[in-house]
């Protein structure tokens, strides 16, 4: 008796539980299946892997393979060697990416200390454009100011500095480098946006009372605005750090060729690549699988390292 | 409650939209029109692998179509667009390629598109056309060994003559086309083999820029838009000496060698290094490694390149009326080690390129009519002036008091393919951006129009030939000592006549064509850097790097493939040529036609 007392207080008691539990569930079902649709649902194309998938077939009338595909990849030293030249770049353009993100960092704090606000807003609206500009924009006007015929030539030519055009876009030297640059020319003054915008959080009476004490420009920026501005950049560089692999395609699509092509061919590029034009969209699958395996492996080390040094976890 | 009612409402409905975006939209069926009678105005999406023209089909080309048939040619262009087969894939793997599909069949692609029902068996629209009757042999041998039974595909280049007949006109496809009147200048130096050629296009260059008083003149342009199995630009010298491509090999004509593009010995690689050599001596344009096919083409239209591999572009492009007037224009010079590359006339068709109705097509009659107008001698004559027919009757050409087609004035200014304004009851606009963009031809031009009773390829007429005592034809004549280039080849057996045939090549295994996709790249890649290479040493470490990569890749796999390949063109061509040892009776053609 009593015991089915309890079990049906019990059941009550988790009855309302179960209740506003439900009615939370609701509220977030809607992003739970955005969530799915858009992160979990594609997932299912990975089944394209395991088969032998030629385009104008369906799935259906295709060959089931196995691991063939997963296997090619390692089948032979020039397919590996291949596939380290792609890690390795996209390695190094990364890397180079999170070494450069103090850059918007600074440019915000100097960005900062302009008085003249018509020519701040100015500089801040004319650095942050670029970001609006397509890729294959920016290439456009990097081959009207770089091809060989391009402006840079025809005025070095004019100018009688040089006599034969200097290859800058169909040569291999420096590619990393000149990516790099792009990229920043392309995303400093919308990087420094999320750093302008915590500075002017800073409580001001920060600022006032150091400057009583005797604290210069300079040391109200190094002591004061630095500081304050720190948090938010490990927030950067940690999602930074998690799309290591990400370091997208279009950028690297436009200004591929004959010439650059071993440099900068970044993974997802080489996907692209292989999948697209190469006419293998099984092969271009399983790399792509693999990429995923890599950046979960990335993720749980790094939630390690944060675990062991910081005593809490990321995820 | 309520709450929560509205709350699982909107739950729903939001899941509902998303998951409508996803749904695959249903075409409603349309029924085919009436022959004859096109009430609808209709916007036709073709898919078309050879055109070098992206958009709306403009001019005067464009004004025939709407006329004939109430109906806008929208052209899908995988060579403009770029991404190599990409276009072609994401639009099959959608399941709709256009209403019009124009295919490259090799490897396999024809019984695929078959199989996964992206194109129409036009069996039943066809019936009782003039198509079925003049060319239905040539259509059922394109449509063999499918999977379904049907016709489902049209073959290009439906010819009446031998298949060891060249089926090109007074030109070859490919040949050493210089700008003859810097080479008459220069007092016809003599060339033996290609270390000559390059002197003679040094010498060129030099003497170009003297004149024209400009320094971006360049000998040799190249461009990297039709690269496929090996650079196309270096695959043309290579045409010269008597091979084609078939994958990584390069056939002879008459088949009895091939060789690996890749080998030290390989004619391939002879012209890399040719082209290097050229570049060391500054003659390759800088541009070539970035521009395309239309920045290309336009320096010959502006007279800035001097070698030109192909006399569809550099005589179409550069040898204007006013030009030729002066002496000036691009013409065949003789290389004397060269044994010029020559497509054999096809009986059967080639089924390597075809065109066919998309599944899905809106009015499927009306496209079904359409193809069958381009096999007629009207279609042949307007469609096929991008590939050198005469154009519109009236126009651009007529029949004389003799009895005898010719040119007529506007003809002559707007022919080949020039800036010749139109008059505006044939659709205005200029001549050149009118031309038909399909770039298809169906039937062979050097077959006989019955309406004529001459070639549908004007420049062999007897009018033509009579007429063009151009300063350019009559020098180039009398050095030659032939009235044209097919003429002076045949003479000195300088052309090697692959029999035409029907065959295309079958569908490879996937993990060949995954190998080749990559060996490809590699030697792309690596033969536009060895051309530009810096010295020798780096042009033989990009050779040994190019060797290496494909070899570690699995060449030797689908070089496999390709030998087999090559041994059944080669008895395929065989084969064809025993068979159509005669062309057909021309008079017996045009009487059929004539019922």
């Amino acid at each position: 008796m009593k015991k089915g007392k309890t079990a049906v207080m019990g059941a009550s008691g988790k009855k309302a539980n179960g209740k506003s539990g439900f009615k939370y569930f609701l509220w977030i079902l809607p992003f739970l299946i955005l969530a799915f649709l858009f992160s979990y649902f594609p997932l299912h194309g990975w089944i394209y892997s395991f088969f032998d998938y030629k385009p104008p077939r369906s799935l259906a009338d295709c060959e089931f393979v196995g691991l063939q595909w997963f296997r090619m990849l390692f089948t032979n030293e020039t397919q590996v060697s291949q596939l380290i030249q792609v890690m390795k770049n996209t390695f190094a353009m990364s890397l180079l990416g999170i070494l450069t993100s103090i850059l918007p960092l600074g440019f915000a704090i100097f960005l900062n200390e302009i008085k003249c606000k018509k020519f701040k807003s100015f500089v801040q609206t004319f650095t942050t454009l670029p970001n609006f500009i397509s890729w294959v924009l920016v290439y456009s006007v990097a081959f009207a100011l770089f091809s060989s015929t391009g402006m840079v030539n025809s005025l070095l030519e004019n100018a009688g500095i040089i006599t034969e055009p200097i290859k800058f876009l169909d040569s291999d030297a420096h590619t990393w480098l000149w990516m790099l640059l792009w990229n920043t020319w392309k995303g400093l003054g919308w990087g420094a946006i999320v750093y302008l915008a915590s500075i002017a959080g800073i409580d001001q009476e920060l600022y006032e009372a150091a400057s009583i004490d005797g604290a210069g420009r300079f040391q109200l920026m190094r002591h004061i605005t630095l500081p304050a501005l720190l948090p938010t950049f490990f927030v950067m560089l940690m999602m930074a750090v998690s799309n290591f692999l990400n370091n997208g395609l279009d950028q690297y699509f436009v200004f591929q060729n004959s010439f650059n092509k071993e440099h900068i061919q970044v993974l997802d590029l080489y996907v692209y690549n292989i999948g697209m034009t190469g006419s293998s969209y099984s092969l271009a699958t399983a790399i792509s699988m693999l990429k995923s395996i890599i950046s979960v492996a990335l993720l749980t080390v790094c939630n390690f390292v944060s675990k062991k040094t910081r005593g809490e976890s990321i995820i | 409650m309520k709450k929560r009612i509205i709350s699982i409402m909107l739950c729903t409905a939001m899941t509902a939209t998303l998951l409508a975006g996803c749904g695959g939209e249903s075409k409603s069926a349309n029924t085919g029109s009436k022959d004859g009678n096109y009430e609808e105005f209709i916007t036709v999406d073709v898919f078309d692998q050879f055109a070098n023209y992206q958009g709306t089909q403009s001019g005067w080309f464009a004004k025939v179509v709407k006329d004939k048939f109430n109906m806008e040619l929208n052209i899908i262009a995988p060579n403009v667009a770029g991404g190599g087969d990409t276009l072609y894939q994401t639009r099959s793997a959608a399941g709709d390629l256009g209403d019009l599909v124009l295919l490259n069949t090799s490897d396999g692609v024809l019984k695929d598109v078959v199989e996964a029902g992206l194109v129409m068996d036009a069996a039943d629209l066809m019936e009782g056309k003039d198509i079925i009757e003049n060319y239905g042999d040539a259509i059922a041998v394109t449509n063999e060994g499918l999977p379904e039974e049907g016709m489902f595909a049209f073959p290009n280049s439906v010819s009446s003559d031998a298949a060891t007949e060249p089926s090109e006109g007074l030109d070859p496809t490919f040949g050493p086309y210089i700008r003859w009147d810097y080479y008459k200048t220069l007092g016809y130096p003599e060339m033996k083999n290609m270390d000559d050629f390059l002197d003679v296009l040094e010498d060129m260059q030099e003497l170009a820029r003297k004149e024209e008083g400009t320094d971006d003149i360049y000998a040799i342009s190249l461009f990297k838009d039709w690269d496929d199995n090996m650079m196309n630009n270096a695959k043309q010298l290579c045409c010269m000496y008597g091979y084609d491509e078939c994958g990584f090999l390069l056939l002879s004509a008459d088949g009895s060698e091939t060789q690996s593009i890749i080998d030290d010995d390989s004619i391939y690689k002879e012209v890399l290094e040719f082209f290097y050599e050229a570049n060391q001596r500054g003659l390759v344009d800088p541009d070539s490694t970035t521009q395309n096919y239309d920045t290309w083409s336009a320096k010959y239209t502006n007279g800035k390149v001097l070698y030109c591999p192909w006399p569809w572009v550099g005589k179409n492009l550069y040898n204007t009326a006013e030009h030729k007037a002066e002496g000036k224009g691009f013409m065949f010079a003789p290389v004397e080690d060269m044994k010029i590359f020559s497509f054999g006339s096809c009986p059967e068709g080639n089924s390597t390129q075809i065109i066919a109705i998309g599944s899905n097509a809106e009015d499927p009659q009306r496209m079904a009519d359409f193809i069958d107008w381009l096999y007629s001698p009207e279609g042949i004559r307007l469609n096929g002036q991008s590939n050198g027919a005469a154009g519109i009757e009236g126009l651009t050409w007529e029949m004389n008091a003799d009895g005898k087609p010719e040119l007529t004035d506007f003809g002559k200014q707007a022919l080949p393919m020039n800036d010749a304004e139109v008059p505006e009851e044939y659709g205005g606009g200029n001549w050149k951006d009118g031309v038909s963009a399909l770039n298809f031809k169906t039937v062979n031009l050097e077959d006989i129009d019955p309406a004529t009773g001459e070639a549908y390829d004007y420049l062999t007429w007897e009018t033509t030939i009579e007429n063009n005592q151009t300063a350019l034809d009559l020098d180039w004549a009398e050095h030659m000592g032939a009235t044209s280039t097919m003429e002076y080849l045949e003479a000195n057996d300088m052309l090697a006549v692959a029999p035409g045939s029907s065959y295309t090549v079958p569908e490879a295994d996937s993990n060949i064509t995954t190998i080749r996709g990559q060996c490809k790249a590699t030697v792309i890649d690596n033969s536009w850097k060895m051309i530009f290479a810096k010295d020798q040493s780096e042009f033989d470490s990009l050779l040994k790097t190019m060797q290496d990569t494909a070899k570690g890749l699995g060449y030797d796999d689908v070089l496999a493939v390709d030998t087999q390949n090559a041994s059944d063109w080669t008895k395929a061509r065989e084969e064809s040529a025993a068979n159509y040892p005669e062309g057909k009776n021309v008079e017996d053609n045009s009487e059929e036609t004539a019922e």
